[in-house]
């Protein structure tokens, strides 16, 4: 087993307690996505101002600065928090998890469009594991569960095709 | 009491100060994650295998502790809950989203709040995985106006648990979002049996 973790049903007791700590300060939930999304706005628009009347990104670069916004100073904060975590616990290290005997190659290019794919798949779904079914199931929203009971379907559905990358993890 | 939850969205504190706390929260958030064991795609991907139960437990305990904290602070009248965002509920584009989002997973073993942790921890498939997000975002905000009607598709709008069953958010949502958790806890559990018994563990 793992050493230095905390065991999860403490982890998630805290993790709960977070949550319920940006409901009553900030007036929602943890997210993650849409400090993503921001990211990509804001270096779109600043090689091209035209961005600005964007269809979607749009209402992101209407104060003038996409950045300026809770969810990417909560990310910055939760950078920081991982990184404090990992060092205090000795976890930092360069690697690239895989399975046994799996290229690092192949393993990079399925991180990129897993990436690609996810990143869209918030837009659509207004928010990911974070901002969508932790923060939304916590405020009793119906959406939440669809989406993280359709994330998990596909996910299981399609496990046949990724088994060599996980293997033996 | 004079004051009242939550502070920001009901006008207690400004908008730099509640940037500030927010630095706080997503230390909390990004510190819990590690522990959990959230920073590596290893434990996120092999959910889906039932070979890892950690990821799942750790999110229904959290679900059922953020929402029973909900309850108790609405009872005592320390939180109106009307002013916490909670994102709206629009049917059809959640369902193809979680479709196309779990698909992402399997394949990449993080998800958006997980990889920001792997970046922090040092591993390279999260920094790749980060990249693939941005060029996603920006292929969405490319194309846009293709998806526009179908994602704003089934809106309807603050649709909770008890909007959808009847009964309130003390009765009815909690002891269901309870049920579900247990359902969701108790499926895993079956199902990592199973394979622990076929032995695959390790395949």
């Amino acid at each position: 087993m793992e050493k230095g973790y905390w065991n999860p049903i403490f982890s998630g007791f805290i993790l709960g307690t977070v949550l319920f700590i940006a409901y009553a300060i900030a007036g929602q939930g943890v997210g993650a996505s849409g400090a993503f999304a921001r990211v990509t706005a804001q270096l779109t628009y600043l090689v091209d101002p035209g961005f600005a009347s964007n269809a979607y990104a749009g209402k992101y670069l209407r104060s003038g600065n996409a950045l300026s916004n809770w969810i990417v100073v909560e990310i910055v904060g939760a950078l920081i928090g991982g990184y404090v975590s990992a060092a205090m616990s000795g976890r930092i290290k360069q690697s690239t998890d895989r399975g046994v005997g799996y290229p690092v190659y192949k393993r990079l290019f399925w991180a990129f469009l897993g990436g690609v794919l996810i990143a869209f798949a918030t837009r659509l779904s207004r928010g990911c594991t974070s901002g969508q079914a932790l923060s939304g199931a916590g405020g009793f929203s119906v959406g939440a569960w669809i989406f993280m009971l359709s994330a998990f379907g596909a996910g299981m559905f399609l496990t046949p095709l990724f088994r060599k990358q996980w293997k033996g993890l | 009491m004079d004051w009242l939850f939550p502070l920001f969205t009901t006008g207690q504190i400004g908008n730099n100060i509640n940037l500030f706390l927010g630095l706080f929260i997503g230390f909390g958030f990004g510190f819990i994650l590690e522990k959990a064991g959230f920073g590596t795609s290893k434990h996120i991907a092999t959910v889906f295998y039932f070979r890892n139960l950690r990821v799942t437990q750790t999110m229904i305990a959290a679900i059922v502790t953020a929402t029973t904290w909900v309850v108790i602070f609405s009872y005592f009248g320390w939180i109106d809950f009307s002013h916490v965002f909670i994102p709206i509920t629009y049917v059809w584009p959640y369902l193809v989203g979680g479709i196309i989002f779990g698909a992402g997973m399997v394949m990449s073993g993080w998800c958006p709040g997980t990889s920001v942790v792997g970046v922090a921890t040092g591993k390279i498939d999260a920094v790749v995985f980060v990249v693939g997000m941005l060029v996603g975002m920006f292929v969405y905000f490319q194309t846009y106006s293709y998806f526009q009607v179908f994602a704003n598709s089934g809106n309807l709008g603050r649709f909770t648990i008890a909007k959808l069953v009847g009964g309130d958010m003390f009765t009815t949502s909690y002891l269901i979002t309870i049920i579900l958790a247990i359902g969701l806890g108790v499926f895993m559990n079956v199902m990592k049996s199973i394979i622990d018994k076929k032995g695959e563990v390790n395949e």
